[in-house]
């Protein structure tokens, strides 16, 4: 009788540890990516001060802003919009300030509010960034 | 000030910047596929910068790793973690010549080929490949295709996954270039 209730216990523990492992792998394996819009930036900054701060020194300012969230300001160079519709605002200098890249899903949600975002106005992205170029690249950004 | 960072960037072309045979895109669109029956293993960047001197018949393409796209947010960790070592290697360059003949005055496409140097993963290898250029005045399209392996930038694979993963990695780049002044 309790060996019965034992093998009846080691029997459920171990199909629902399977449960668990097949559960956390398929999880693992179809996880989200990165949804920008729901971090908080680790650094939040102008587009002068990285600027300054990737040329001065990009092997230290990629130790410290690589794949962060950061929330960059400043004023809008240039608009471009991508083959694939997803659209580049570049901060400060057309050529060699911040540029930040929207997806083209994000382009569609954020719609109205990238539509006010025009040459020679100030805006402010949320993206990660992805490190220096000519430009200083932020990606999967959303509009602030 | 400009020219200055441009020179650093792509010293390369430290003499002919001031001239008007430099065509440069900051869209460039790089694709690599490593699909395998297993697995579909295919990431896109639209990040890349790319630079053509139609003068000294010069090539030049820059691209940030983590810049790319793939479909599972857990490929796109593995690949900059443990395959590229992004955090270390933040950049893929390539500096490279036409070596065939090339007449920027036609607008026709032509299939021409391009020597390199290709530098990924603190790694430098020579390549030759061929590219598609279309001319015009205010623009230049190119395209291009090379194969590479993991191994050649000693990117150890685990021999667990080695099978999902194609032996030869394809690079499409594909640029829309325009004058740069």
């Amino acid at each position: 009788m309790t060996s019965k209730k034992t093998l009846r216990i080691v029997v459920w523990v171990f199909f629902l540890g399977l449960l668990l492992a097949f559960g956390s792998i398929y999880y693992v394996f179809n996880m989200p990516h990165r949804n920008l819009a729901k971090e908080t930036p680790s650094f939040t900054l102008s587009a002068t001060q990285l600027i300054s701060e990737f040329k001065k020194d990009e092997v230290g300012a990629n130790k410290k802003y690589l794949n962060q969230a950061l929330s960059i300001s400043g004023q809008v160079k240039s608009v471009r919009n991508l083959e694939n519709h997803g659209m580049v605002f570049s901060l400060e200098d057309a050529m060699e300030g911040v540029s930040c890249s929207i997806d083209s899903v994000d382009v569609v949600k954020y719609k109205s509010k990238l539509s006010t975002i025009t040459e020679g106005t100030k805006a402010s992205f949320k993206g990660r960034c992805s490190g220096m170029l000519m430009d200083i690249q932020l990606i999967n950004c959303v509009p602030e | 000030m400009k020219k200055l960072c441009l020179l650093t960037v792509f010293g390369f072309f430290a003499f002919t910047l001031a001239a008007q045979n430099v065509y440069l895109t900051k869209d460039a669109k790089i694709n690599f596929n490593s699909s395998t029956p297993i697995e579909d293993i295919i990431a896109e960047s639209n990040q890349a910068t790319a630079v053509i001197d139609i003068e000294k018949n010069g090539v030049q393409f820059s691209v940030l790793t983590t810049s790319f796209k793939f479909r599972r947010a857990l490929m796109e960790e593995h690949f900059n973690e443990n395959y590229i070592e992004s955090p270390k290697f933040p950049k893929a360059t390539f500096k490279g010549k036409i070596t065939s003949s090339m007449d920027w005055k036609s607008d026709k496409t032509t299939t021409v080929d391009v020597k390199g140097d290709l530098t990924m993963h603190g790694v430098t290898k020579e390549f030759t490949f061929q590219a598609q250029i279309t001319p015009a005045k205010e623009k230049i399209a190119a395209s291009a295709t090379l194969k590479i392996t993991p191994e050649q930038f000693n990117i150890a694979i685990p021999s667990a996954v080695r099978e999902k993963i194609a032996k030869e990695v394809t690079l499409k780049i594909d640029a829309s270039f325009v004058p740069y002044h």
